[in-house]
């Protein structure tokens, strides 16, 4: 049941009206946005409204509380306020649609079904940061979509949605559509960067971070494409609207991809909070063949598994997912059944993260490699006992050094939410792909606990 | 004044600066072990290596003032993980533990080794870095004993041609990006990146390109492993087996500072010798590429026309032939000095223009406009010509020279260190009735043939002496090899000036092989006097140069002691002039 303003509680999921990724046929088009879904109406009454000045977009935003949906979980409001104030430099958004952790492929359906819901977000996002342009970094793979986004760019381009005074008003904004080349690190946001600029996708230090020093070196906030798509529903429906929907720490309609060894899987669009066994059960049908769970993986596979026994009571937010020793991330939840051989299954993602490790640090790029091939021969059936200490100590290498576990997972749940995925903390550069690594090692430690 | 406490000793600095740790502990003297870090490069902070724990004093929330505990001693809030040195900056009161006192930091360095040498081809016996290798020196002092990696190591090409003088052993890079930087940052050529992902990572130009940058060979020395190598002298030498000289390269009129590599009195390599105030660390490739005609087409000893043909003679038949026929030209001796010689060779020549009544010695410029870069290159492709121009010399007018030569105004020409013929002054034809006096480096001098009296030259790298560079940097040259014969101020400046860091029983330097018969000008033009009865004796060159800085204004300051190993930057003749 919707409360009084609107907002869906968890607890009525079933009646969960969809925002985000509604059933409405040929969406994709810029007519069908516009006269079935009150398209681009959000960004043409901040524009015709003289009380919507940029900062009051943002203090919106802010209040609203929508928690980057690419990873770290930042509140996007509050980054975009980090921007400094206009001056004669340029100033860029970068979208983040690089979307290349595995089991994730939400931001993929919002491109091919609601791609107007992200450039209307894209404009009210560089109205209130008084940007003049915006680079979309795709996922070279989703080539389909790039052109059919193209395609639609073109038409708002023709209709002076975007280019020089949109709507008539004095507000003038560009976006141009960028396809990676298929890497992983380039989905970290100052990668991207460095890839958006015709360079080697090698992460780089931070601080400065990107709203000091990002695109060529121009103030730039770099966001997740869900993220803003929400910004049209904040400013459509108020920020009180938002905020109401989902968990309360961490709030909004989100999009969740389940994959896996469920019956039903996909991309389900339901408020946050959900509690993962409702997920697993009731929206992705169980787990496939009424096997028994076995492992969760909830936000992406850089995000620490949660076995079975784990997930009681655990919902899709930042807080019970921290409690329960793991992350949000991008909320693609894999399931993974009883008859899943764990060490196999962790020999396929430590093999995805020696892939796509880009080298520039020396703990990632040699660690990454070595600890898949001790899997490997785990895998194989040569294992020794000795590898478990092994894969130990080889993660604990990686991951700042530290001795004990405990410790780590003390370490990350103090660590004010936030960053942008960043490295801010320890100003360690590469560190936020070991972040990541993180959770395969701590994969690793969870399955050494229990084959021990 | 802001002060820094490491491994319990307290440091003042000057805050303006910002040093980083890293800089800051190896000013202090503090060994931090790192790679990627280099002072003239960005700090990318990829290596890993450098870590320390970095603590910073407590400070009250609200008052903002310092936090102390029962004692009264500051409370230090320590950063959770070990920090990389090179990408901190110094603050006020920061506590800094390394692996002199940190077991944290002694674990952090070892396993970051660890990872390094997994996939390292340890390649040691037959690599060329070996024995400078700083990542064998930090495996020793700081590295595992040995290693868990059981596994198959990544293979990468071992034979990479780059460009024409840098070739690539892939499988021993560490990644560390200096080489990249310094195409990016330095020499702007932008030529190579990082190729592949991951551990199969290496440096490599872009499809079809080539590592032609004149400056390429500076990221075989920055190269902190044996992957960017010399194409000219890999596989030549082994570190140890070489002594080296610090003196500067001659190829160009900028007087970049160098280090001679000597084995056996041959020259093996040339290295930049960080001077920041005129090559920094860097050095063209041309000047390191300029060292074989040290070793090759030398002079057996000095030779004397008999009978129409150039044969051997001793040292008193060549200065007894030289003096003879200045002698019959009286004054009409065309004296020409050299801006590849030294000032010493250049002053001692022009007091025996002096001497005899001669004109002043005139000298060949030898520029090749457009070759300069505003960098370490210069137009000018020899090292001394502000010194002799400091002198008083005059650059030759061709044309007016010629037609004096054939109305006979000169019965004799007596050349330093220079090749009249090969740079286009005179025909060979047109010197065959004057006779010549010639001091050459090499067998392949075009004058040589019509030479009556040739005296063979010591070259930068067997001589003492002092060059002015075009931005009037005096700078003193020692000599890296020896030559025939024992000379005690050569025998002294050699063992002074051998920055021999190896100095072990392998050192062959000091040995009678491929010496070569030749004099430095300080030598012969004084012995040549002495055969024409005229004074040139001196106590050696430093006294010379004292001599020339004393009475020269051009050279005020310009003392042996001076000039030290940095050079002295002299005052620029325009300066000079408007003081006047
Ligand atoms: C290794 C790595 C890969 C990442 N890949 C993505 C990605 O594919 N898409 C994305 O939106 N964010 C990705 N992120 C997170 C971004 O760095 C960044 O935090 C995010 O784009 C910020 O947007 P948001 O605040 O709207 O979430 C990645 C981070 C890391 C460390
Ligand atoms: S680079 Fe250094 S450690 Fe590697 S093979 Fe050469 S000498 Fe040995
Ligand atoms: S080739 Fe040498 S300088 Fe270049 S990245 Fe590799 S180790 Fe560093
Ligand atoms: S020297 Fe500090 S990380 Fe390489």
């Amino acid at each position: 049941m919707p409360t009084e303003n609107g907002a869906t509680k968890v607890k009525d999921w079933r009646n969960y009206d969809r925002v985000l990724l509604p059933p409405i046929q040929d969406l994709h088009k810029l007519e069908v946005y516009e006269n079935e879904y009150e398209g681009y109406e959000a960004i043409r009454s901040i524009l015709g409204d003289s009380e919507q000045d940029p900062e009051a977009v943002t203090n919106e935003m802010k209040a609203a509380n929508v928690r980057g949906r690419g990873g770290a979980g930042f509140n996007a409001g509050l980054k975009w306020s980090f921007m400094p104030e206009p001056d004669d430099r340029p100033r860029y958004l970068a979208c983040n649609a690089d979307e290349s952790e595995p089991g994730t492929f939400k931001d993929r359906q919002l491109m091919e079904y609601n791609p107007h819901l992200l450039f209307e977000g894209i404009l009210i996002a560089n109205y209130a940061m008084q940007i003049d342009a915006c680079y979309i970094y795709t996922r070279g793979e989703y080539v389909d979509w790039i052109m059919e986004m193209q395609r639609e760019l073109d038409k708002l381009y023709d209709k002076g949605y975007l280019g020089e005074n949109i709507f008539g008003s004095d507000f003038s904004t560009e976006i141009i559509l960028h396809k990676g080349a298929g890497a992983y690190i380039c989905g970290e946001e100052t990668g991207m960067l460095e890839s958006l600029e015709g360079k080697r996708g090698y992460p780089r230090t931070k601080p400065p971070f990107p709203a000091q020093n990002g695109l060529w070196g121009y103030p730039t906030t770099v966001n997740n494409v869900e993220t803003l798509a929400h910004a049209v529903l904040v400013m459509r429906h108020g920020a009180d609207w938002f905020s109401g929907i989902g968990a309360e720490s961490h709030p909004g309609p989100t999009l969740y991809g389940i994959s896996g060894h469920v019956e039903r899987p996909g991309v389900y669009e339901y408020p946050t909070g959900m509690l993962i066994t409702d997920l697993i059960d009731k929206v992705a049908g169980g787990v496939r063949g009424g096997k028994d769970l076995k492992a969760v993986v909830p936000g992406g596979a850089s995000t620490p598994p949660l076995r079975a026994d784990m997930i009681e009571g655990v919902t899709m937010d930042a807080e019970s997912l921290t409690e329960a020793g793991s992350l949000m991330g991008t909320a693609g939840i894999l399931v993974l059944d009883e008859d899943t051989d764990m060490v196999s299954w962790l020999r396929r993602v430590a093999h995805f993260f020696q892939h796509e490790s880009c080298g520039q640090c020396t703990p990632c790029r040699e660690g990454t490699g070595w600890i898949e091939q001790v899997l490997a021969r785990m895998d194989e059936g040569k294992g020794r006992i000795r590898d478990l200490d092994l894969l130990l100590d080889l993660s604990n290498q990686i991951e700042g050094r530290a001795l004990h576990r405990g410790r780590l997972h003390r370490r990350r749940r103090a660590r004010p939410a936030g960053g942008s995925g960043g490295t801010g903390v320890s100003g360690r550069p590469i560190a936020s792909f070991s972040r990541r690594m993180f959770s395969l090692l701590s994969a690793i430690r969870q399955t050494v606990m229990r084959k021990t | 004044m802001p002060e820094i406490t490491v491994d319990g000793e307290t440091i003042t600095f000057e805050n303006e600066e910002e040093p980083k740790l890293l800089q800051f502990c190896l000013d202090q003297g503090v060994e931090l072990p790192h790679f990627c870090y280099h002072p003239a490069l960005s700090i990318p902070a990829n290596c890993r290596q450098c870590l320390v724990e970095v603590g910073t004093p407590a400070r009250d929330r609200e008052s903002g003032e310092l936090e102390r505990d029962e004692d009264g001693n500051v409370k230090i809030n320590w950063m959770p993980e070990l920090q990389t040195s090179c990408s901190i900056s110094a603050s006020d009161g920061m506590v800094v533990k390394t692996h002199r006192t940190s077991e944290k930091v002694r674990r952090g360095q070892k396993d970051n080794l660890e990872f390094l040498l997994a996939n390292h081809p340890l390649d040691c016996p037959i690599c060329d870095q070996a024995g400078h290798c700083p990542l064998q020196i930090q495996s020793y002092k700081y590295g595992p004993e040995g290693s868990r990696f059981e596994f198959r190591k990544i293979h990468k090409p071992k034979r990479v041609r780059l460009g024409p003088n840098v070739t690539l052993d892939a499988e021993r890079c560490i990644n560390c990006t200096r080489c990249t930087r310094f195409t990016e940052e330095i020499s702007g050529s932008d030529q190579l990146t990082i190729i592949e992902r991951g551990v199969r990572n290496y440096p490599l130009t872009a499809p079809g390109e080539e590592f032609d940058d004149p400056y390429s060979m500076n990221t075989i020395d920055i190269c902190p492993v044996g992957a960017l190598t010399s194409s000219d002298s890999r596989f030549q030498a082994r570190a140890w087996e070489m002594s080296r000289t610090p003196s500067i390269t001659t190829t160009n009129a900028k007087g970049s500072n160098c280090f001679y590599h000597v084995r056996d009195n041959l020259i093996m390599d040339v290295t930049p010798r960080p001077n920041d105030a005129v090559n920094k660390f860097w050095l063209a490739d041309e000047d390191r590429l300029d060292y074989k005609r040290f070793n090759n087409d030398r002079p057996e000893g000095p030779q004397v026309r008999r009978k129409g043909t150039l044969q051997s003679a001793s040292w008193e038949e060549v200065h007894e032939a030289a003096a003879d026929l200045v002698r019959e030209a009286g004054e009409k001796v065309l004296f020409l000095g050299s801006a590849r010689a030294t000032v010493e060779d250049n002053y001692l020549l022009k007091r025996l223009a002096d001497a005899v009544d001669a004109d002043a010695p005139r000298f060949i410029p030898h520029t090749e406009p457009g070759h300069g870069d505003g960098w370490l290159r210069t137009d000018d492709r020899t090292p001394n010509r502000q010194g002799v121009e400091r002198l008083g010399f005059r650059p030759v007018d061709e044309k007016m020279l010629r037609s004096q030569l054939d109305a006979g105004e000169y019965a004799a020409i007596y050349v330093l260190e220079d090749d009249p013929v090969a740079s286009g002054l005179f025909e060979a034809e047109d010197l065959k009735d004057v006779p010549i006096a010639l001091h050459h480096y090499n067998t392949t001098n075009e004058t040589l043939p019509v030479a009556n009296a040739a005296l063979p030259a010591a070259t930068v790298v067997e001589t003492v002496g002092t060059y002015v560079s075009e931005d009037g940097h005096a700078q003193r040259v020692r000599p890296a090899k020896e030559i025939k014969g024992t000379s005690r101020i050569l025998t002294q400046a050699m063992g002074a000036a051998r920055q021999d860091t190896h100095g072990t029983p392998f050192d062959k330097w000091h040995n009678d092989q491929n010496r070569v018969d030749c004099r430095p000008g300080w030598v012969s033009l004084p012995a040549v006097a002495e055969a024409l009865d005229r004074d040139l004796s001196h106590e050696g060159p430093k006294q010379v140069m004292g001599e020339v800085a004393g009475n020269v204004d051009a050279f005020d300051g310009a003392t042996y002691d001076a000039m030290g190993l940095a050079g002295v930057r002299l005052e620029a003749e325009s300066d000079r002039a408007t003081a006047a």
